[in-house]
């Protein structure tokens, strides 16, 4: 072996700092440098009733979107904020997240959509697509990238993560499976994708906490977040959504139990892979909105 | 069932009603080993880690209510169905086919050499009736039955809580649960059988893993392997005292190679080890 393997009682060494669902992140993979800048995760909710899509009303993500945004880029004027982030000559694809059970919602897609089109971006140079991508026309031209799908439990790789929503840019998805998919950081190094994405948005409106059964989902195991995440960094966004199901497990389980699957993707593209900021003693969080039952 | 038998997809499909109520089947997908991750993502592998060899996918549909889908699987032998369907034993016993749990919607159950889901997209009074309803009559139509893996057989009795068995054969599963180390320690993989149980209560509870490997060489090899990574500090002794308070104790005989975790003290440890040892003899005693 060309490391040292993390066995069960390394974790068990750090247990008393943090409970093993969480003690992953840092303490086993090293501490953040002394002085690292801290990178911004916005939280943003709504207490707006969900309709049958799963998604508040088109207004109510919009503004969401938009509220986020501002504060994520420190900008009061959400066109300008979002022309610093796309130009008018940029092709975008937003790739989103088309699971039959919790999708990324058309509310989420249309809100980005409008975005970009008041940066400038002319309505034929964007597109939306999830398992599509490779034949997509819009995506093999795409000179910029919005990545926007939910946060969820997952069987395979333990969660379904900014990180993991690129998979699809791949000839062979099932290729990055190995070690319950450590390396899906990787995908972000491909040309179709390396370096293009300007803003990540990780929809928490209805996460799936827990799964069963060969599709991994139960209606039980949701909950009505009403959240959007959103960062430039898919490392740090995933972490801080990966906190809030795991305290969302905690609550309903009454115990730190942890994910089915170890979701350890998440760190290596941090400590490995460098893709982005997995510490929250390095993500700046800015909760904006609702508090009632933020969990984090 | 021959376990070499070809897997057969309208065999299996024909083991699944047409309809349940008032709910009218959609016409059937099916899928193996390399497309089954076309209908169900990463988890599929889960099932190809067992050998899947045929899933046999038929939705149930009525307007105006929630969806139900069978996903009957051929898993080429019933070792593998009874593996599979101990990945997952959360819920309350249904009493249907050789094992079975039913929870928020979703009855998972085996018999002979399939592993069968059928699931409710919601549960409501009426979806759990027609699930569990739909998942008999599946039961009914398998004609045959299944050995559990003979494996089983080697687990000492005294303390053991049987209904949490696992059977797997690698060490993603394993880690699922029981996590034990980021790389495979214990030299698992397809041509591995493992098993894993729970002894004790909530107070001293602990885990026993036993393997078997092709021969009494890759044995040695694995317990080897987890010895200097898993115990480096045991300085020679049998079991060594974790960062818990516990104890954990590895020993590879012949072909087997059994591993104690979380003992309360070594002697348990290894008192456990020489029942493994014990329950191996007698096994090679008893054989033709």
């Amino acid at each position: 072996m060309s490391r040292k393997p993390i066995t069960r009682r390394d974790f068990l060494k750090v247990a008393a700092a943090a409970p093993l669902a969480g003690a992953m992140i840092p303490a086993l993979h090293g501490a953040a440098p002394a002085g690292a800048d801290k990178v911004r995760v916005v939280l943003v909710r709504d207490p707006s009733p969900l309709g049958t899509g799963g998604a508040p009303p088109a207004e109510v993500v919009q503004k969401m979107l938009d509220d986020g945004v501002r504060a994520l880029l420190g900008e009061t004027d959400v066109v300008k904020a979002w022309k610093s982030l796309i130009r008018p000559d940029d092709v975008v694809g937003i790739k989103t997240n088309a699971w039959r059970y919790i999708p990324t919602t058309a509310e989420v897609e249309q809100a980005i959509k409008r975005r970009v089109m008041d940066a400038g971006v002319g309505e034929d140079r964007i597109a939306i697509d999830d398992r599509g991508v490779l034949r997509n026309p819009v995506f093999q031209k795409a000179t910029a990238l919005v990545n926007a799908r939910p946060m969820r439990s997952h069987h395979w790789s333990g969660v379904g993560s900014l990180i993991k929503n690129y998979i699809m840019f791949t000839p062979q998805p099932s290729a990055w499976h190995g070690d319950t998919c450590a390396d899906l950081a990787a995908i972000w190094d491909l040309p179709a994708v390396k370096g293009k994405t300007r803003l990540n948005v990780l929809v928490m409106f209805t996460p799936l906490f827990h799964g069963v059964g060969p599709h991994h989902y139960a209606k039980e195991y949701t909950w009505e977040y009403k959240g959007l995440i959103i960062s430039r960094d898919p490392v740090a966004a995933d972490a801080t959504g990966l906190r809030i199901l795991q305290a969302k497990r905690k609550e309903h389980f009454g115990d730190d139990r942890p994910l089915q699957m170890t979701p350890h993707h998440i760190p290596l593209a941090d400590t490995r892979h460098h893709l982005g900021v997995s510490d929250p003693g390095r993500i700046e969080l800015i909760k904006l909105g609702w508090s009632e039952g933020i969990l984090i | 069932m021959c376990a070499s038998e070809k897997p057969d997809a309208r065999r299996l499909a024909s083991y699944i009603p047409p309809t349940i109520g008032p709910w009218l089947s959609e016409a059937d997908q099916s899928f193996d080993a390399e497309t089954v991750f076309d209908y169900i993502d990463g988890a599929g592998e889960v099932y190809r880690s067992y050998n899947m060899r045929l899933l046999i996918a038929r939705r149930f549909h009525k307007d105006g209510r929630p969806d139900i889908v069978v996903d009957a699987f051929d898993m080429g032998a019933s070792a593998d169905a009874f593996g599979v369907f101990t990945h997952d034993l959360d819920g309350e016993d249904a009493g249907i086919g050789q094992g079975s749990t039913y929870k928020a919607g979703l009855l998972s159950f085996w018999k002979d050499r399939y592993f069968l889901s059928v699931y409710a997209e919601e549960e409501t009074a009426e979806t759990r009736a027609a699930v569990l309803d739909l998942g008999r009559r599946i039961a009914e139509a398998i004609p045959g039955r299944g050995e559990p893996p003979a494996l089983l057989k080697l687990l000492p009795v005294d303390g053991l809580e049987a209904r949490t068995n696992r059977f797997f054969h690698t060490a993603s599963v394993l880690n699922y649960h029981y996590f034990v180390a980021d790389a495979n320690i214990l030299l698992l993989g397809p041509e591995t059988d493992a098993v894993l149980a729970a002894y004790g209560g909530k107070e001293d509870r602990s885990h026993l893993l036993i393997v078997s490997y092709g021969d009494g060489a890759a044995a040695g090899r694995a317990a080897e392997s987890f010895r200097r990574v898993y115990m480096p500090d045991a300085g020679g002794k049998p079991a060594v005292r974790t960062e818990n308070g516990r104890w954990t104790a590895a020993r590879a005989a012949g072909r087997y190679c059994a591993v104690v975790f979380d003992a309360i003290s070594a002697e348990t440890a290894v008192a456990r080890l020489e029942a493994v040892e014990r329950s191996i003899a007698s096994a090679r005693g008893s054989s033709p």
